[in-house]
């Protein structure tokens, strides 16, 4: 069974970046959002397993994004990849419940290990 | 010792190079250093930055490299700010009014195969920049200072006076603040020039600039409208304040004792008074004021102050 | 649209590669100053010389302005302005550690600076496999209001600049500036070739 994947960024090229890391083996139906209020539509309305998230969002930010998964009581697994890299906004995402926190411009390796280390792959 | 091609064309700058490692020990100099801090590279090398620089500012230098290394970017001082950091004789000791030579000072991080091993000052000589630089700044100052005095009575000339008056005004009429103007004119001046010759008048007009500086409140405005008339920009001041300098200046004035040729020259001066109303929108508007009350001042026998019809009513 | 305007896609990986540079560069000040350091989402836009005085002119006054020239290689180049209000100028001793008197506050504002200009391009440039240079920086006027003449000294070089506004906060130090980075017309078309060249790999 193909997992469901939807990566959010305001960024094209982010977007891509992230499609372009994805382990090859992994079979997943792709959604993307180019901001946090379309993510959140995409979210309620369908049953997504991975989400990618960016912090630095117009509209709704990748932190509003986390909020509105716990309101909304989802279980979907968020790995936030984001530039904004100093230690008090990791604390800050992962007390809001996100798996992992990744650095842009975001690897393929890394991702895949941390795909792995949660057992999505 | 061989000297690698580097090393050759490095001898050949004009510029400071010293290469650190990461104790601050001195791994290579080059021939700029070796002459103008008369010391060979071998009787430096491996010894600490601070044992042949002993005048470095040491807690100033460590910050500053503790920043290239950690962030693994390029630091800089410049003379502007600092005007030497390695005492250097420099190659114009008669003309430059400094001991060492001026200096912009950068400071590069070094690495080999992505690790940072050492930190690279790159010294300029820049001591005539820096002693063009100085009396460039030095003319200018000057010739703004020049531009806004009066050469005679060395107090502001018209220009920069009415510049002083329109901001003046344009403030009070933001702040609904008061104003005041005092504009006054020596009496029978044409006499003094006709009798005692120019020489004469010059020097009243001097004496008279001198002692209303003298007498004027540090805010206030003072300067030579042309001719024999002044003019004093009050701020803050209302009628009542305007009236007392006003009466003090006619007082000063009538009491200067001045001989020429050692003959006693008396002086008098007629005064008007104006300060800002509703109806003023233009600080000319103010001058003109002030203008009509000297003239009433003179009308009505000189060696008076008048104040502006308009104003009568208030006072 | 001139010739000169960046495409959608090239905005795009522009934006996404100063975001990033952002984000690592406001991570390395952080450590090196051991405090947060807020950097905003900057705004990128093509301005011509004439209407590039008015568009930095809507800020308030300044109170100092550095200038710092960089220069990488394929042409790359261009000039960062350090824009600083009188208050942000007295939160520097503290920030970089010094002693009050230490040093003239000239020398702390050109110390800030550059770390400020060095690290974030350092990084940009890192990202597009380039590596920059500087030019020191230079302390613009202490006073009035001068960028609006230094930048029309500039506009004898080109028509053109891509003009793009990074807002650095301290907060705990209640300290902001904002640095502009100018980028010449001629300079704009080798970064452009940089960019479709990382768009290709997508």
């Amino acid at each position: 069974m193909s997992s469901s994947v939807l990566i959010c960024d305001d960024s094209n090229l982010a977007r891509k970046q992230v499609l372009r890391s994805l382990p090859e083996q992994w079979q997943v139906d792709i959604k993307t959002a180019s901001n946090g209020r379309e993510a959140l539509t995409l979210l309620r309305d369908n049953s997504v397993d991975v989400l990618f998230l960016d912090l630095t969002m117009p509209d709704i930010d990748g932190v509003g994004v986390l909020q509105g998964i716990q309101k909304l009581n989802l279980d979907t697994a968020v790995f936030v990849i984001s530039a904004d890299i100093q230690p008090e906004m990791q604390n800050k995402v992962m007390l809001l419940g996100a798996k992992a926190f990744l650095r842009k411009p975001v690897n393929a390796e890394v991702l895949t290990s941390n795909l792995q280390q949660h057992g999505y792959i | 010792m061989t000297l690698s091609f580097c090393e050759k064309v490095t001898n050949q700058l004009n510029s400071g190079v010293i290469v650190l490692d990461l104790d601050y020990r001195i791994v290579f100099w080059n021939n700029f250093l070796a002459i103008h801090a008369n010391k060979q590279f071998k009787d430096v090398c491996d010894l600490s930055v601070y044992d042949v620089f002993p005048e470095l500012p040491k807690r100033w230098f460590e910050r500053k490299l503790n920043g290239v290394k950690q962030l693994n970017s390029p630091s800089f001082c410049s003379w502007e700010q600092r005007h030497h950091l390695f005492e250097l004789p420099h190659t114009r000791p008669i003309t430059t009014d400094s001991h060492y030579m001026a200096q912009n000072v950068t400071f590069t991080p070094i690495e080999d195969k992505g690790q940072l091993t050492h930190i690279c000052i790159l010294i300029e000589d820049v001591t005539d920049v820096c002693h063009y630089q100085t009396m460039l700044r030095k003319t200018l100052d000057d010739l703004a200072m020049a531009n806004r005095i009066d050469g005679l009575t060395q107090v502001y000339n018209r220009k920069h006076w009415e510049e002083c008056l329109a901001q003046e005004f344009a403030r009070a009429r933001r702040y609904d603040a008061d104003l005041a103007l005092i504009m006054f004119d020596l009496d029978h001046f044409k006499r003094i020039n006709d009798n005692y010759g120019h020489q004469c008048g010059d020097m009243v007009l001097i004496e008279t600039a001198k002692v209303i500086e003298e007498l004027i409140r540090i805010s206030d405005t003072f300067g030579r409208y042309g001719g024999e008339e002044f003019a004093v920009i009050l701020p803050e001041t209302g009628i009542a304040g305007a009236l007392d300098v006003a009466e003090k200046i006619r007082q000063r004035i009538e009491d200067i004792a001045l001989l020429f040729n050692e003959e006693p020259i008396n002086v008098t001066t007629s005064i008007g008074v104006a300060t800002i109303g509703d109806d003023d929108f233009r600080y000319e508007d103010l001058i003109a004021h002030a203008d009509q009350a000297l003239y009433e001042a003179k009308a009505l026998g000189r060696n008076q102050v008048a104040v502006n019809k308009t104003l009568i009513a208030c006072v | 649209m001139s010739a000169f305007n960046l495409n959608e896609d090239q905005q795009d990986c522009l934006q996404e590669l100063i975001n990033v540079a952002m984000g690592q560069a406001s991570d390395q000040l952080a450590r090196y100053l051991d405090t947060f350091v807020d950097l905003r989402v900057p705004s990128i836009e093509q301005v011509d010389a004439s209407s590039l005085s008015i568009t930095l002119n809507d800020k308030t006054l300044a109170s100092a302005i550095v200038s710092q020239g960089f220069f990488g290689y394929e042409g790359i180049r261009g000039e960062a302005l350090l824009v600083y209000q009188s208050q942000d100028s007295l939160q520097i001793a503290d920030l970089l550690g010094y002693e009050p008197g230490e040093l003239s506050e000239e020398e702390q504002l050109i110390d800030i600076s550059s770390i400020l200009t060095t690290t974030f391009l350092n990084v940009f440039a890192s990202q597009i496999d380039n590596q920059m240079s500087y030019s020191a920086p230079r302390l613009l006027s202490a006073s009035q209001n001068p960028l609006v003449e230094h930048v029309e000294n500039l506009l004898f070089h080109w028509d053109l600049a891509l003009k793009v506004k990074i807002t650095y906060r301290v907060t705990d130090f209640s300290f902001n500036c904002d640095m502009i980075l100018l980028i010449p017309e001629s300079a704009i078309s080798n970064i452009k070739s940089v960019l479709d060249r990382i768009l290709e790999e997508f």
